[in-house]
């Protein structure tokens, strides 16, 4: 099919049927009776002509509007992989597992590439986008707090509710829609490909959801959440006992009952707006479970599906109602039959939405989406597609996991197989964050140090990250032979990896240092966010993964330090009592740069974010619970958790890589050069805010 | 030739491509241009084309005066009620032709159904064959055959609460294939058709139930005897893209044959 075709929505077919409805009632409403032959003739021939137009402009795909006015013959492929690390990606090139990365390396360049400050992906992407730091797109962590009220938010997007409505009984009427906005701030490389005319396919860039608007054709990506508004809730439907249920982090634990071997539960969809209190919209389904064999018989609205015990289903389409006959939301799952006896426990992931006809924008145009699921089949939209709160809860093991994360790689691949050949001019973007995911899953599986490693699972699953990176590589492998001399490639990843063997509580610290004050008889391990705080008597915080706030006053509430000379040595002496900090365990020093905010961005957001950013030695990061402004009793723990590999750190520590097919002129490029550098290969100036340049020294001179 | 151009031009390839893809479209598109016309025809000959006419005639006069009067409230409510007794008159004048084209046309529309209502199996998609038997002790003894090319995926599910015995099945190539399902020594077939185009695919072979079967069976019913009640396969239903919409094709052939039927009645000068 024609790229600029498809068989989506076209105005023109929607309005035909008006049309011709016009034309009928003009017609019938003055009956005439016995219409002389003649006459009847000529009409009779119009009608036949006019039939087959109805029906091409019904039936034929309709073309949507010519994609740019751009005629140059250059162009550009950038492969985005989340988290590839340069001394994996060396050392698999060493061994010989990777020959075309070594080949794209040997022949053309490969460079380390400075990561954001902090080197969190939504940073880091934000950065490669807009060609400017955290001070001019304002993404300065997955979690940003709002100085007013320290309510916690995820830092990409906000999608939000009709803000009036008029309640009746037990239903509430919205008086206006509800909307999906993305904050991250500046112009996106591609909207200024955009205005040259220059065509582009972006899919899945991280920090772009809803997705930025554009001509080209994108896909949002990490940042997408689920149907339920979150970046992923899993449901875990058990019998057994011992599971408590309720919420777990990433996920919910449904206890059922299994009753002449059926169980009857609900999918949980998203909250109900349309009812007062706003409950989830569910939608039950059905388990017939075999008395004897290991299998089941799912029913859900309609369809019927076998799994055995440790299978996955295929996407499974589910339709939530929020107003009875009137007002339905699509989404889609999949189901992993783990266990039907001694005990029945039934995994199904977050409600993605559906890409085929999605409940919230994901993709420019909004027909894109449906195209690839037609072209390549169902696929996860949310942004964070590998389960691994599922794995981290316990919920999933290594191997249910894995399978699970390859599936999400296959999609991937499958997409790229469909898209990439249709590739004939502009930009072709593809993002892969399957290194990224796994890292963080797998670490502990090939690090013997690690204190989650386990010898057995390590013999078991210890190369799936490898086997991962040498996906990476048979994907470059299909991109090479279409390069030519009108070609440039750039493969490049935000951020490296590193070990997370230790957790820093970086609240706990600034507790024991007197920064932060707790009221009285306050339960410092309380889960709320910085619960029971003095605030009277707190002069610093910590939220997100690498930020620490002055409790500034004029800024949060009851901010009392003064901004200024007050503010800036406060700053320092906690960065110098910062970067004292050492493990008693192993002697390191836990922190091993502390930058300033003042000192580190450009941008009018500079001053929106925190005012010192946390640079983790490698193997320490920030625990899971300081994270969310909560006080754990120790400064430092062992990192048992699955989550054993990380990269908010010292961005110093992690770069990421950088590989073209041509010479690499700049010696320490960095994501910020990234957007001036693509916009260079189309001879466009780069924007006003961008603080990079191209990396190619023979780069046309931008006018 | 008309190959490689279509290898070569896109917008070529696409056309091709949908035609290949939406061979149920024009089907259905032709099917309602036939039958919008039959249907008008039938009308035409059937009805008293006179009485429908005197009877929208004072339908229009009624509005007419709705609208010239309607200053004067006991002549709106008048017309009111002539408006309800006129179009009264003229469903009665309507439903005589209905009776003529109703039967054929349910006929018609089920017979369609069991080509344009659901799809084909693909080879490698996997398929349940479910088979309801008449009481609960028989449920252990069914066990299902199949022929060469199709296989079993996972083991039977057992339903003790509807007396149901599933199987996930799939297909290694197309074909029209008999599966037998066998209990207490009777063996019993059912048809599985595994295409790529359209196929006259009956998804439930049941024993009595004579309107059901009717309606939703394209095989001979069960023997009264058998001790299976129902003998079904899972095909998906189909839907059809037309106009940037997907539709359920019974409803594309309402409002298509609606549209033609509107269209010919003009041609063809017959009152409606």
């Amino acid at each position: 099919m024609h790229p600029g075709c498809s068989l989506g929505y076209s105005p023109v077919a929607f309005r035909c049927p008006y049309i011709l409805f016009v034309f009928l009632q003009d017609d019938g409403y003055y009956f005439r009776q016995g219409l002389p032959r003649i006459e009847s003739l000529k009409k009779l021939t119009w009608i036949l002509c006019i039939l087959p137009l109805f029906a091409v402009v019904g039936l034929l795909p309709s073309c949507e509007r010519a994609r740019g006015e751009w005629r140059g013959g250059q162009r550009l492929v950038i492969l985005g992989i989340d988290g590839m690390d340069p001394q994996l990606l060396e050392q698999f090139m060493r061994e010989g597992k990777m020959p075309n990365f070594a080949k794209l390396a040997a022949e053309g360049d490969f460079r380390r590439l400075t990561t954001s400050i902090p080197p969190q992906s939504p940073v880091a992407w934000s950065n490669l986008i807009t060609g400017m730091n955290a001070g001019g797109h304002g993404i300065f962590d997955f979690i940003h707090r709002d100085p007013k009220t320290l309510e916690l938010y995820f830092s990409t997007s906000r999608v939000e509710g009709p803000k009036h409505a008029v309640h009746l009984g037990s239903w509430v009427i919205p008086l206006g829609g509800g909307s999906a906005e993305q904050l991250r701030r500046g112009k996106a490389f591609w909207q200024v490909l955009d205005q040259h005319g220059v065509p582009n396919t972006i899919f899945r860039i991280p920090a772009n959801f809803p997705p930025a608007p554009a001509k080209g054709r994108t896909l949002s990506g990490m940042g997408t959440p689920d149907l339920r508004g979150t970046y992923g809730t899993f449901s875990f439907y058990t019998d057994d006992a011992t599971a408590a249920p309720g919420a777990v982090e990433g996920g919910q634990v449904i206890p059922v009952q299994v009753e002449n071997s059926r169980v009857v539960a609900n999918l949980i969809g998203p909250d109900n707006t349309f009812r007062k209190g706003s409950p989830a919209a569910t939608e039950p389904f059905e388990v017939a479970v075999d008395p004897l064999e290991p299998a089941a018989k799912i029913a859900v609205q309609g369809q019927e599906f076998i799994l055995r015990e440790g299978e996955w289903s295929d996407w499974v389409r589910v339709e939530f109602q929020l107003i009875p006959f009137f007002g339905n939301v699509r989404g889609m799952c999949r189901f992993y039959l783990k266990q039907t006896h001694p005990r029945f426990q039934l995994y199904v992931s977050p409600i993605n939405i559906d890409p085929a006809d999605p409940a919230l924008p994901i993709s420019t145009p909004s027909s894109y989406s449906r195209l690839l699921s037609d072209e390549a089949g169902e696929f996860y939209t949310q942004g964070i597609a590998e389960d691994t709160k599922a794995l981290s809860d316990g919920v999933l093991d290594d191997k249910e996991y894995l399978e699970q994360a390859r599936t999400v790689l296959a999609e991937h691949r499958r997409i790229f197989d469909a898209e990439f050949p249709k590739f004939t001019q502009g930009v072709f973007f593809f993002y892969f964050s399957s290194l990224d995911l796994n890292s963080h899953m797998l670490w502990r599986l090939t690090d013997p140090k690690h204190p989650g490693y386990d010898a057995t699972l390590a013999a078991q699953n210890g190369s799936a990250l490898e086997d991962f990176y040498q996906q990476m590589d048979q994907v470059l492998g299909e991109v090479l032979p279409k390069l030519d001399d009108h070609t440039t490639l750039l493969v490049l990843s935000d951020h490296g990896f590193g070990p997370y063997y230790r957790s820093f509580n970086l609240n706990t610290w600034l507790l024991n240092n007197g920064y932060i004050k707790l009221k009285a008889d306050a339960n410092p391990d309380s889960s709320e966010p910085l619960a029971n705080v003095d605030w009277s008597q707190t002069r610093a915080y910590g939220l997100g993964l690498n930020g620490l706030y002055i409790n500034q006053r004029g800024r949060e509430p009851n901010g009392i330090v003064e901004p200024g000379a007050t503010a800036d040595i406060l700053e320092r002496e906690i960065r110098d009592k910062l970067l004292a900090v050492k493990d008693p365990k192993t002697g390191l020093p836990v922190i091993t740069h502390v930058d300033l905010a003042s000192e580190a961005y450009q941008g009018p957001y500079a001053r929106s974010g925190p005012d010192m950013l946390v640079g983790y030695n490698r193997g320490y990061r920030a625990g899971w619970k300081t994270i969310l402004g909560a006080f754990p009793p120790e400064e430092l723990e062992d990192n048992t958790n699955a989550w054993s590999g990380d990269h908010c750190i010292d961005y110093r520590l992690v770069p990421g890589v950088l590989l073209s097919n041509r010479k690499i002129a700049a010696e320490a490029p960095a994501l910020t050069d990234i957007a001036p550098t693509i916009l260079a290969e189309f001879g466009i100036a780069k924007e006003k805010g961008m603080i990079g340049q191209s990396v190619f020294k023979s780069g046309r001179t931008p006018h | 030739m008309l190959h490689t151009l279509a290898t070569t031009v896109p917008s070529l390839r696409a056309a091709m491509g949908f035609l290949s893809f939406n061979v149920p479209a024009l089907i259905v598109s032709l099917i309602s241009l036939v039958i919008g016309l039959l249907m008008v025809m039938v009308f035409g000959y059937t009805s008293d084309q006179k009485a429908i006419h005197i009877a929208k005639e004072h339908l229009k006069a009624h509005l007419l005066a709705l609208r010239l009067f309607q200053d004067q409230i006991p002549v709106v409510m008048r017309s009111y009620g002539r408006i309800l007794l006129a179009t009264g008159r003229y469903l009665r004048l309507a439903f005589k032709p209905l009776l003529f084209v109703i039967l054929p046309l349910t006929i018609l529309v089920v017979q369609l159904d069991r080509y344009l209502g659901s799809i084909p199996l693909e080879p490698g998609q996997p398929f349940l064959v479910k088979a309801r038997v008449a009481n609960p002790e028989l449920l252990n003894e069914a066990s299902l055959q199949l022929p060469s090319g199709l296989a079993t995926t996972s083991p039977a599910v057992h339903v003790p609460a509807t007396n149901e015995v599933a199987w996930r099945v799939v297909a290694e190539k197309d074909g029209d294939y008999e599966v037998n399902v066998q209990a207490s020594d009777q063996t019993l077939v059912k048809r599985v058709v595994v295409a790529s185009g359209l196929a006259r695919l009956s998804p439930v072979r049941l024993r009595g139930q004579f309107w059901e079967r009717m309606l939703v069976s394209g095989e001979p019913a069960l023997p009264e005897n058998s001790p299976i009640q129902a003998i079904e396969v899972q095909y998906s239903s189909r839907n059809i893209a037309f106009a940037g919409l997907e539709w359920n094709w019974i409803w594309l052939f309402f409002v298509l044959s609606m549209v033609a039927g509107f269209l010919f009645k003009s041609v063809l000068g017959i009152e409606i």
